[in-house]
């Protein structure tokens, strides 16, 4: 016994330490994979020599157009979000239960797609008086488009408070009012600044909407130096200023979101002592959440399907080929992305893989198009050292990939590491005691228990990949149509009727994480833990 | 099947260059109850870790059945030393039905076997109606027994408990103390379990180990070290005591509260004295300062000088609060140690 215990011990040290390095393996993979495309732009940016007079004014109305939607579409996203977290979370009226999830839906439309609906309300022949366009146009669809963002980290910050905290302050002789003011909002706070912040990330990062508006942006601009001014250089400026507030933002998310540890450190669940609003608040309350739902998903895609109605179905024969390549990249690309993502995830809690997470979130918070423009820089110094030939087929699918893996990694991460966190570390420990091998751990312990998270994690992957515009504009192969560019250049071309069947197509597969997404919130109750453990 | 000795033989463990297990030698005879007793941070769980294999030894060995399992450098893993465990929070799949829970160690192709088998330890935890319920749908008591069947249906050579009744409500752990204690004797294992409650530790254990800060202060029978305290910590552990610290001279140490014998060489000493030890009569000496009742008995706050003690007197007798009293301090429950270092105050 004490001999062939000794052997198998012994044989086991050096996989362990495999086991102890890997963690830094998924981090420099991560690393690579992640933030190189980044770290490329910001290297490019700093040291581009840009001599052309128009530039500086280009950059001038880029900057301050970016500044004005993330300051004001921002502030309306987190002024619409909150208020409707707190509405549905803390008090009571009508549909109550239902705006719950239903506050969620526009998360399911790219904002561009949102953008050639209200394109089409507002424009000729719509039933709109007014038209939409320029900054104005896309700071509304943002404000419509993000809120969810916002909503969704609010109602979660409301949610996880102690009951006892505020139970605690009215026993002390607090108004409801005053309670709210004092106690609820400040404990809130650190989450809604959170949803906040990565709304704005999102503002700043779209290209599509205000593309479609006319908006002057940074990522307008980017596009605009690169291609119809043909000065990468100046792109890459523009693009390094993005990215500098992109990760200012990212930074703010994180630091907001670490203070939110604060709240709810009770375990202890009740149901949340709900403020029963008066008749006619309650009316206001279901009007503004209704108004949100309505505004946000039920109207433009209800208008985009009536639009679609009036095209002959043969022209739904014609998106065949995109929609089959879009499936098949979108495949490609979450198989791709899911592995780096898994291997960020498992490691997350060992010191090394914090970095490689670190990377990951710094890659989420990139912009499509600067990654982009980042990917293509490298592949550029790699052609001017005889690595690679030309951009171009095949390569380009692969740079094309690689963006994919760079922007969603951490979005995949996420899940798994939920998932993950499930397996509490005594579960693998019983799984020893109780004698079961690694694998056998691995089969019945670990993956049963973290599959939910897995499968969460690909199904936002795909999805991100799939609606994702700027980045595949830039990178695909020459005549290479998935189904976002499909209705991106039928929009640009005002031809909306056409891009209606696209556009949807993308909604509709975007409604699939969205509804496991509502699923959850209308599931869970307030104070359940992330996991069910216990 | 019967359990086999578990041995520990100067183990030790380093957490970042500081000991949590100290050179701590200890035996669990075969088929009984051994409990490891101390407060959090006294290496108790660390040292059930390195027992069950999940955690390895920096020093010294630990031997299961006369086979040497772990050493420095040498750990036989968990998965093939045959040692359950519970854990404090249970660890249970949360994917999986009490049921499966616990047939999850038993070997053997045939399912239905296993289930049987699985049943069959559920029943013997009065759980045999709830082998279809997944864990959340378990209270926390129930929770504890499947998790007490699961670790005992292999029919490990040790059981090992981590705290298991101690999230428990207190009216649920007394009853919950005697079906672990019945399930572990039917099974003749040997059992090593850790609590804080010295309550428990002396209810539950054929034999006591005090540990304190990552050694072992004692270790034996309960009654043995109730009576027999190796120093004031192994005398503090098991219950509520009275100290002073003073000079014994010519085989005596006098306390504020009466003389105690001292067979020692004159020099500072310690008095430690059990609550219960600690009699009040009519007469005078020492004032009672209050009283409050603790069940059947009551605790007396008394004070001799500017020296105040406890004592654990019987309920709606003896001296009131305010009333000047009497003090015995029985024998038995009193224990004078030599005192080398100053007093840790």
């Amino acid at each position: 016994m004490a001999l062939s215990g000794d052997a198998r011990a012994v044989a086991s040290s050096p996989r362990s330490r495999l086991a102890d390095a890997w963690p830094a393996i998924a981090a420099a993979a991560a690393a690579l994979v992640c933030a190189a495309p980044a770290i490329a732009v910001l290297a490019g940016g700093l040291t581009a020599r840009i001599d052309d007079p128009g530039a500086a004014d280009l950059m001038a109305r880029s900057v301050r157009g970016t500044m004005v939607l993330v300051l004001v579409a921002g502030a309306a996203a987190t002024a619409l979000g909150a208020a409707a977290a707190w509405l549905v979370t803390l008090c009571q009226f009508p549909g109550r239960r239902l705006f719950e999830w239903l506050l969620v839906l526009p998360l399911a439309a790219p904002v561009y797609v949102l953008a050639y609906a209200y394109g089409a309300i507002t424009g000729p022949g719509g039933p709109a008086p007014i038209r939409l366009s320029g900054l104005a146009g896309a700071g509304v669809v943002y404000a419509l488009g993000f809120y969810p963002y916002v909503y969704l980290a609010a109602r979660a910050a409301f949610v996880s408070q102690s009951v006892c905290a505020l139970e605690a302050a009215r026993a002390l002789g607090a108004t409801p009012w005053r309670t709210f003011l004092t106690v609820a909002l400040p404990l809130a706070w650190p989450g809604i600044a959170a949803g906040a912040a990565l709304a704005c990330m999102e503002i700043a990062a779209d290209y599509g909407a205000a593309a479609y508006f006319g908006a002057e942006t940074v990522t307008t601009g980017v596009f605009r130096a690169w291609f119809a001014r043909g000065e990468p250089q100046l792109a890459l400026q523009l693009a390094a200023y993005l990215l500098a507030g992109a990760l200012a933002l990212l930074a703010l998310e994180r630091y907001a979101r670490g203070r939110r540890s604060f709240a709810g450190a009770s375990a202890r669940w009740r149901p949340l002592p709900r403020y029963r609003l008066a008749p006619a608040a309650a009316g206001a309350a279901t009007l503004f959440c209704a108004t949100l739902v309505v505004l946000g998903a039920a109207a433009p895609l209800a208008w985009l399907l009536r639009l679609a109605s009036f095209r002959p179905l043969a022209d739904l024969a014609d998106l065949g080929p995109p929609l089959l390549r879009t499936l098949l990249l979108a495949g490609a690309g979450a198989a791709l992305t899911l592995t780096l993502s898994a291997l960020i995830a498992a490691s997350a809690r060992r010191p090394a893989g914090r970095a490689g997470a670190l990377a990951a979130a710094v890659g989420y918070a990139a912009p499509g198009a600067v990654t982009a423009l980042g990917a293509m820089a490298v592949f550029a110094a790699a052609r001017e050292a005889g690595l690679v030939g030309g951009l171009g087929g095949a390569l380009s699918i692969a740079a094309l990939l690689w963006v994919y893996a760079a922007r969603f990694a951490a979005a995949g991460a996420q899940p798994i590491e939920a998932g993950l966190t499930r397996v509490g570390r005594h579960m693998g420990e019983a799984g020893r005691t109780l004698g079961a091998s690694p694998s056998r751990r691995l089969a019945h312990i670990d993956l049963p228990i973290a599959a939910p998270g897995v499968i969460a994690g690909a199904l936002v992957v795909f999805v991100d990949i799939l609606k994702e515009l700027p980045a595949t504009l830039v990178l695909r192969p020459f005549d290479f149509e998935t189904l976002a560019v499909r209705a991106h250049s039928y929009a640009s071309d005002d031809r909306l009727t056409q891009a209606a069947a696209p556009a949807l197509l993308i909604t509709l597969a975007g409604l699939a994480p969205v509804i496991m997404l509502s699923r959850r919130l209308s599931r869970a109750r307030a104070g359940d833990a992330p996991g069910d453990g216990q | 099947m019967s359990g086999c000795e578990v041995r520990l033989e100067g183990v030790r463990r380093l957490f970042s260059d500081e000991a949590a297990v100290d050179d701590v030698t200890l035996t669990a005879p075969a088929g009984a109850v051994t409990a490891l007793l101390g407060a959090s941070g006294s290496g108790k769980s660390t040292l059930l870790r390195m027992i069950a294999g999940l955690e390895p030894v920096d020093g010294g060995r630990v031997v299961l059945g006369g086979a040497v399992v772990s050493a420095p450098g040498v750990t036989v893993a968990a998965e093939h030393r045959r040692v359950g465990l519970v854990f404090q929070d249970y660890a249970l799949f949360p994917h999986l039905t009490a049921g499966a829970n616990v047939a999850f160690g038993l070997s053997g192709a045939d399912k239905a076997a296993r289930r049987a088998e699985a049943g069959a330890w559920l029943d013997r935890v009065g759980l045999a109606h709830r082998a279809d319920a997944f864990p959340h749908e378990l209270s926390g008591g129930e929770q504890q027994r499947v998790a007490l069947a699961r670790a005992l249906a292999p029919r490990p050579r040790a059981i090992l408990l981590d705290e298991p009744v101690s999230g428990l409500d207190p009216g649920l752990r007394a009853d919950l103390r005697d079906r672990t204690r019945a399930a572990i004797a039917e099974l003749g294992a040997t059992a090593v379990f850790v609590t804080h409650d010295a309550d428990e530790a002396l209810y539950i254990a054929d034999q006591i180990a005090i540990l304190r800060a990552g050694r072992l202060v004692q270790a034996g029978p309960p009654r043995a070290v109730y009576d027999h305290p190796a120093s004031p910590e192994a005398a503090a552990a098991l219950g509520p005591v009275n100290r002073f610290d003073g000079v014994a001279i010519g085989g005596v140490l006098s306390t504020p509260f009466g003389p105690l014998r001292a067979e020692r060489p004159d020099g500072p000493a310690t008095a430690i004295v059990r609550a219960e030890a600690v009699t009040l009569h009519a007469g005078d000496g020492a004032r009672v300062l209050d009283r409050r009742p603790q069940g059947a008995f009551d605790v007396a706050r008394i004070a001799a000088g500017n020296v105040e003690w406890r004592a654990l007197i019987a309920a709606r007798a003896g001296p009131q609060a305010g009333e000047a009293c009497a003090v015995k301090l029985t024998a038995e429950g009193a224990f004078v140690f030599d005192r080398t270092r100053a007093p840790a105050r």
